[in-house]
Parts: structure tokens; C-alpha cells; sequence
């Protein structure tokens, strides 16, 4: 099992056809910056106005704890129904995962804030858009990258479900080996978005703790923040 | 009685936390263990309940080495307290105070009847019995935490910094809750803390220790005022010890001058009890300053000729009826006089 | 019942099954791994990054590669149960480490010094003290176990995750919309189950939260 496992990743097709781990892996990134970056643009600024003014929490709680428990597969699907086959309901699908956790970790960042911090501010004579950008925001920050990397897991996990609904990506293998009875190239496939959202997760993590003030970088244990059990795993 | 012979604790790093302490705390008394941060005072008192073992040296309870005991079981006889008190948050005060009980093995229903007598004794409302701990006041929990201590009916006590985490009104007023529970149980406490002023009120002995944990004196409140041992216990008693010492010495044979007085033309005013309602002099009323009650210390009867308008205190029986008037010059000869006999075995003193 | 060409209770209780039994396995298994982690530095610097990588693999992927790890075959529920139980053990573990971190230190020392031996202060104080983070966990992992036992009707073993599949397959929507919303009411149902549990659980509780909005 595991020597035809090393067959199908070191097969030369497996790294230049179109249908290649390459291009598949590339299209798997791309769905996934697509999405975060549209969520993103989304997200934040409903975050960070919650979040300066206190107004509209319930639907940040609201939003990261019912959406949990939305499955993604029937989301993805009913998209592909109502909107057609192709990149948009897939990208809208996914946004819609995406969004909780950032919308919470900028509203979380933002309103916890020492609220002295805010005051002294307010008191140095700040208006409150140098308030938000030059006290809140950087000090948000390592949350809010906490919930871009919450997000960014989820969406990495769900655009492998994409591959059902006829579009590429690493989740192609699971699906086509899953209608082949082929199981190496299922296996193959699971590996390979093992290894993606693991390299992800590192990466972002790395990010987290740059952007966290007053954490020794030389730590060797990763810094895992309460944060983490937001929701991943898709 | 607890006992500690050439103790000695060192830790693994090098720091040494007690040098060589040794020291009795005499049964059914109050000893105080007070000094500054880093003195070993907490370790000394972990050492008799072997949340702490010495490095060398022991810790006799009763006579028996405490190091040859099993730590649960040995902790079961021994009451504790500690700051902040410690309440189990997810057990209503009752229980809370019936936990030791239980571990000894009484029946529940048994020891949360016998918890209800003791919120009483503590000052509580029993009806306090059902809340949570995080319902109740900063003060009423640490009452609990006596309760708790005191519900094993063990001879022995440890209260660690028990009072440090409440208002100085609060404080007072669970220094003065101990002092009556302590009269009526006279139990061995030995209170830890790092205010001089409660080691003071508290103690019956009160052993000052160093940082580095030396002993640098241990004898009673009274003697520790008018007697320090050397520059560092001076230094840590504080300012103000003369007249802080004053509180140790009775008033009993003080004086007692004559109303009406004074050549200014004041005029005690009394009811028709004889109880002092105020000062006046001429048209004008002014207010009674502090009164001096018989049997008190010539700490209150000194205050009380200070306080008032008219430069002489009023004395009191105990039935708030006025005895006479107090001169400063008064206080200040009867102090001379007592000064030939030491302060605190003096057979007037008071506490 | 018959909806969609579909048995929909054997569906809804297969779901229920697949999601629920993980999420008790997971509680089972993180105990001991938690209070491990939690009492000794070294386990929790082996365990909780460890569970953080597991948490990130996609279920999809874990559901695949489970037969590869247990020798079961493709079609074997037992994929699920295994991949939702590890999801499970990953979230949990974390839930009792800071469940038992939350327990105040001078709570610990009233306990010793009052006798409790290890064991008994464990279920006599810790535990219970850790309640509410530990339904708190346990109510994101039995919430997310639903949505993700769906994921697998891809590889032919998703309980009412089918009803999206075959809806796919036959464009119709109203199937698809069906599975959704009964999926989520099972989800929020159990979570409000936990919830009431949670209270019951710990009373105490309750009384805390006013203080702590006052300070």
C-alpha cells in the first residue's frame, strides 16, 4: 500500500501534466486566497466598526457559533444549485465560512483593548479614526490574524469538497479516485491537503507570533492561543 | 504545642529560605510569625502541615516529629486558613465549611448541621449556609474560611496572611472576631503576616524573622515595643512604638481630677444618667472628644485628654456614666511610675 | 418516513450515532491525556501542538486516510467514528487543560492543606471546577461533529450528508435545503441539551457570572 502510495508521487505525469500535483495544488491556493482575501475585505471593516463602537455584538456571536454548525458540504452544494457550476458558488460557499471567524477575531481584537489605553488616547487628543488605526488596530492584530488563520484552515478543508461540485483542486484525487475505486490516488490526495493545511497552519502561526508584541520569538514551543478552538476542521 | 528545632529549608536552586529557626509556640496561645517578604514566614508555617518539608531540623506537634506522619491524615487535624480564603466555588458555604468533616468520615448531614452552629459562631447569618462563596462579601468569606478551619475541631490552627485581602474596616473587624473566638475556644494558632500593627493586636507572642529567615526576636507585642532587639526590629515595629506601647499599659490606678474644671470656663454636659453629651463653653456647644472607659489601656485614656476641646479627657464607667476627669500630666506620671516594672508582665496590663 | 426516495429517522439516527458516539470517546480518551498534559510541562509541550496539527487536517482527508491507518475497509463507518473521535480528542484535550488551569491556586492549597489526597481532590475539586469550560468544549465539538459526519457522504458513508449528495446528483434543491436545516436543528438541539447539562452540572455557575460582570 504505502509503495504504490510512493509510486503515484514520484509517477513523472504526477508533475507535469495539466492534471499534476503542481496545478492542482496551485488551484486549491488559488480558490483559497481568493476566498480569504474577498472575506477579508468583508470582515474586517464590520469588525473593526463592532468592535470600535460596541454596536452589533450579538451578531458576531451569533454568526461564529450557528454557523459551526452549518455543513459545509450541503452549503457548497445548494450554491452550486441555485447559482450554476463554475467558481462563484463555490467562492460565495466558502466565503460564508470564512467570515465568522474573522468578523470575530477583528471584533475580539478590537474590543479587547485596554480600555485605559483607548481613554489616554481619547485624552492626548486623538480623533477616533487615529484612535482605531494607530491604538486599536495594531493592538488587534494578533487576534485578528488568529482569525485569519481559523479561516483560512476552514477554507483550505472545505475547497477540498469543492472537487464535487466539478471543480479542481487537491480534493479532484479524493473525488475521481473515490468514482475510479482507485484508493492510492484517494490516499494520495488526502495526503497531500494533509500536508498543505499543516504547512498553513505553521506558517500562519509564525505570522501570529511576529505580529504578537512582547513574545520572544526564540521560543520553541508554538505560543497556542485560546483562539485556536474557534473552527476548523472542515 | 508546636515546636521547631534547628529548622532549615533550602531549596534546589541555592535560595534559602530559613537559616535555623527555633522556636515553641505555646498551646491555646495566639504566635505571630511577622516580616517582610522572603523572611520564610509562610514556609515555617507550611512546615507544620508538611505542605513543606524542611531540608533538616524538625517540626514537633504535640511532641510528635511531624515528618513521620501521613501528610493527608495529619492535615485533617489541622485548621487553615489562608488569604483571599481559598472557598471551594462550587460548594454552597455549608458544605464548604463541612469539607474536613466529611474527609474525616462523619456522616453529610451531620456535619452540615454542625457547619450552620459554626456560622454563627463566626458571625454569619446561618441563612449564608445555601449561597455560593462567589455570592458572598470579601469579609464573609473569610469568615467562612475560619468556619471551614475551625469544623474538623482541631487544637491546632494555621492562618496565613488570613486578613491581608480586605478594607481596614473589615480587618478590624475579623481581628476582633479571632481575639472573641479565640477566648472562648483557646485554641494554638500560629498567624502568619506581614503587618506589625496585627501581629501586634494579635499576638500573645509574636516572633519577628528576617529576610533569609533568622529569628531576630520573639517575645510578647509589649516588650517587642518597648524593647526591640536591634536596629532591624526598631526599624520594622515602626514609628509611633512609644505611644503604640502605651495600649499595653493599664490605666487602673490613673488620677481621676473633678468636674466642673478648667480655668477657660469649659463645661462638661451630662444627662440625666450622668452620661457626657458634649462640651461648652460659654454660648458655645462643641463635641465630646474620644472617652476613656474604665478598665481601658493609657493608650485611650492619653487619646481622650488629647482629643478633647477642653485639654482634659473624660473617664467612664461601664455604664457610660462619667468617674472624672483625665489630665495629660496625669497619664504622663502614672507612666513613669509603671515604667520601673516591665510593660507587658506588668499586673495591670491589658489587651 | 419517506422523503426524497429516502428513509429520513434510520438517516437522522445514523447521524446522530456517527457524530455523538466520537465526541463521548473523544471526552473519554482527552481526560486522563488532559490532566497529563495539564500537570506535567513536558506532556503539554508534546500534546497540545500535537493536537493542533491533528485539528487542522481536513476531514475529508482524515476520513480518507483512516483505512490506510486501521486496515478497515473505505466503506467502513468506523472511518468516521475514528477520524470525528480524533477531531474530538483534539478540541478536548485542549478544554481540560484550560478547564483545570482554571482553577484558582489558593482553591488548591485550601484542598491539600485540608487533607484531600491527590485522587480525591482531582474529582472532589478539579473536575468539577472545570465543568464549564469542559461543556463549553464539549458543546463546539459535538456542534462541529454534526456538521462533519455530512463530509462524509462523499466517500459513500455521511448519514444525512446523502441527502446533499444524491440532491446534487438529481439538481434538487429542496432535498438539499431539507438535509441543511435538519442537520442544523439536530446540532442546536444537542447543543441546547449540553447547555441545560452544563447548568446542571454546575450550579454554581451561575451565582459566579453576576459577580463577574460587576467587576
Amino acid at each position: 500500500m504505502f509503495s504504490s502510495l510512493i509510486a503515484w508521487f514520484t509517477a513523472s505525469a504526477q508533475w507535469s501534466s495539466t492534471t499534476g500535483i503542481p496545478t492542482r495544488l496551485l488551484q486549491h491556493l488559488g480558490y483559497t486566497a481568493l476566498t480569504v482575501l474577498v472575506a477579508a475585505v468583508i470582515a474586517v471593516p464590520i469588525g473593526l466598526y463592532i468592535g470600535h463602537t460596541g454596536r452589533g455584538r450579538f451578531l458576531v456571536v451569533g454568526l461564529a457559533n450557528g454557523l459551526r454548525a452549518l455543513p459545509e458540504l450541503g452549503v457548497l452544494v445548494l450554491f452550486v444549485l441555485l447559482i450554476g457550476l463554475g467558481l462563484t458558488p463555490v467562492v460565495l460557499a466558502l466565503m460564508l465560512l470564512a467570515i465568522p471567524p474573522l468578523l470575530a477575531g477583528t471584533y475580539a481584537g478590537v474590543s479587547g483593548v485596554d480600555p485605559a489605553a483607548v481613554d489616554a488616547a481619547r485624552g492626548v487628543g486623538m480623533t477616533e479614526r487615529q484612535i482605531l488605526v494607530q491604538v486599536e488596530l495594531p493592538n488587534a492584530l494578533p487576534l485578528m490574524v488568529a482569525g485569519l488563520r481559523t479561516a483560512t484552515l476552514q477554507v483550505v478543508a472545505t475547497a477540498t469538497i469543492a472537487a464535487f461540485v466539478s471543480l479542481g483542486g487537491l480534493g479532484r484525487y479524493i473525488v475521481d479516485g473515490q468514482a475510479q475505486r482507485d484508493f492510492v490516488q484517494m490516499a494520495g490526495g488526502a495526503v497531500l491537503v494533509a500536508l498543505l493545511a499543516i504547512v498553513l497552519e505553521v506558517a500562519l502561526q509564525g505570522l501570529q507570533r511576529a505580529v504578537t508584541p512582547g513574545v520572544r520569538r526564540t521560543r520553541s514551543t508554538p505560543v497556542v492561543g485560546k483562539t485556536d478552538t474557534v473552527t476548523v476542521g472542515g | 504545642m508546636i515546636e521547631f528545632s534547628d529548622v532549615r529549608k533550602a531549596y534546589p536552586d541555592g535560595t534559602v529560605a530559613l537559616t535555623s529557626l527555633s522556636l515553641t509556640a505555646r498551646e491555646g496561645e495566639i504566635t505571630v510569625l511577622v516580616g517582610p517578604s522572603g523572611c520564610g514566614k509562610t514556609t515555617t508555617l507550611r512546615m507544620v502541615n508538611r505542605m513543606v518539608d524542611p531540608s533538616s531540623g524538625t517540626v514537633r506537634l504535640d511532641g510528635v516529629d511531624v515528618s513521620t506522619q501521613d501528610p493527608p491524615t495529619l492535615r485533617r487535624g489541622i485548621g487553615y486558613v489562608i488569604q483571599n480564603a481559598g472557598l471551594f466555588p462550587h460548594r454552597t458555604v455549608l458544605d464548604n465549611v463541612a469539607t474536613v468533616p466529611v474527609l474525616l468520615g462523619r456522616r453529610r448531614s451531620e456535619a452540615r448541621s454542625a457547619a450552620g452552629e459554626l456560622l454563627e459562631r463566626v458571625g454569619l447569618d446561618p441563612k449564608v449556609g445555601s449561597r455560593y462563596p462567589a455570592q458572598l462579601s470579601g469579609g464573609q468569606q473569610q469568615r467562612v474560611g475560619v468556619a471551614r478551619a475551625l469544623a474538623g475541631d482541631a487544637p491546632v490552627l494555621l492562618m496565613d496572611e488570613p486578613f491581608s485581602a480586605v478594607d481596614p474596616v473589615v480587618r478590624a473587624d475579623l481581628q476582633d472576631e479571632l481575639l472573641r473566638l479565640q477566648s472562648e475556644l483557646g485554641r494554638t494558632i500560629l498567624f502568619v503576616t506581614h503587618d506589625i500593627d496585627e501581629a501586634i493586636r494579635l499576638g500573645d507572642m509574636v516572633a519577628v524573622l528576617r529576610v533569609g529567615g533568622t529569628l531576630a526576636q520573639f517575645a510578647p507585642p509589649a516588650e517587642l515595643l518597648a524593647a526591640p532587639a536591634d536596629d532591624f526590629v526598631a526599624g520594622f515595629v515602626g514609628r509611633d512604638r512609644g505611644y503604640r506601647r502605651l495600649q499595653f499599659v493599664g490605666a487602673g490606678s490613673l488620677a481621676l481630677s473633678d468636674f466642673p474644671t478648667t480655668g477657660e470656663g469649659w463645661l462638661l454636659v451630662v444627662d440625666d444618667d450622668g452620661r457626657p453629651t458634649g462640651w461648652r463653653q460659654g454660648e458655645e456647644h462643641v463635641a465630646l472628644g474620644t472617652v476613656h472607659a474604665e478598665g481601658g489601656s493609657l493608650r485611650s485614656a492619653l487619646d481622650a485628654a488629647l482629643s478633647s476641646p477642653a485639654g482634659r479627657g473624660v473617664a467612664v464607667d461601664d455604664d457610660g456614666r462619667v468617674l472624672g476627669g483625665i489630665e495629660p500630666e496625669a497619664v504622663i506620671t502614672l507612666l513613669h511610675a509603671s515604667a520601673g516594672s516591665t510593660a507587658g508582665s506588668s499586673p495591670e496590663s491589658v489587651r | 418516513m419517506r422523503l426524497f426516495g429516502a428513509d429520513i429517522l434510520p438517516l437522522a439516527a445514523e447521524h446522530i450515532v456517527l457524530a455523538l458516539v466520537p465526541v463521548l470517546l473523544g471526552l473519554v480518551i482527552s481526560l486522563p491525556l488532559g490532566w497529563w498534559a495539564w500537570s506535567s510541562r513536558g506532556a503539554r509541550r508534546i500534546l497540545l501542538p500535537l493536537t493542533g496539527v491533528l485539528y487542522t487536517i481536513p476531514s475529508l482527508a482524515l476520513f480518507v486516510v483512516m483505512p490506510l491507518v486501521l486496515g478497515t475497509r473505505i466503506l467502513d463507518p468506523v472511518n468516521v467514528v475514528v477520524a470525528l473521535t480524533i477531531y474530538a480528542v483534539a478540541l478536548l484535550v485542549r478544554s481540560v487543560v484550560d478547564g483545570l488551569d482554571e482553577v484558582p491556586g489558593e482553591v488548591l492549597t485550601a484542598g491539600v492543606a485540608m487533607g484531600y489526597r491527590p485522587l480525591g481532590l482531582l474529582f472532589g475539586v478539579q473536575l468539577p471546577l472545570a465543568v464549564p469550560v469542559l461543556v463549553a468544549g464539549v458543546r463546539v465539538a459535538a456542534v462541529s461533529s454534526f456538521s462533519l459526519v455530512a463530509v462524509g457522504a462523499i466517500i459513500g458513508q455521511g448519514a444525512l450528508g446523502t441527502l446533499f449528495t444524491q440532491g446534487f446528483e438529481r439538481f434538487y434543491t429542496a432535498q438539499i435545503v431539507f438535509g441543511l436545516v435538519s442537520i442544523l436543528v439536530l446540532a442546536l438541539v444537542i447543543d441546547g441539551l449540553l447547555m441545560l447539562l452544563g447548568r446542571l452540572l454546575a450550579p454554581w455557575a451561575a451565582a459566579r457570572a453576576p459577580q463577574r460582570q460587576a467587576v
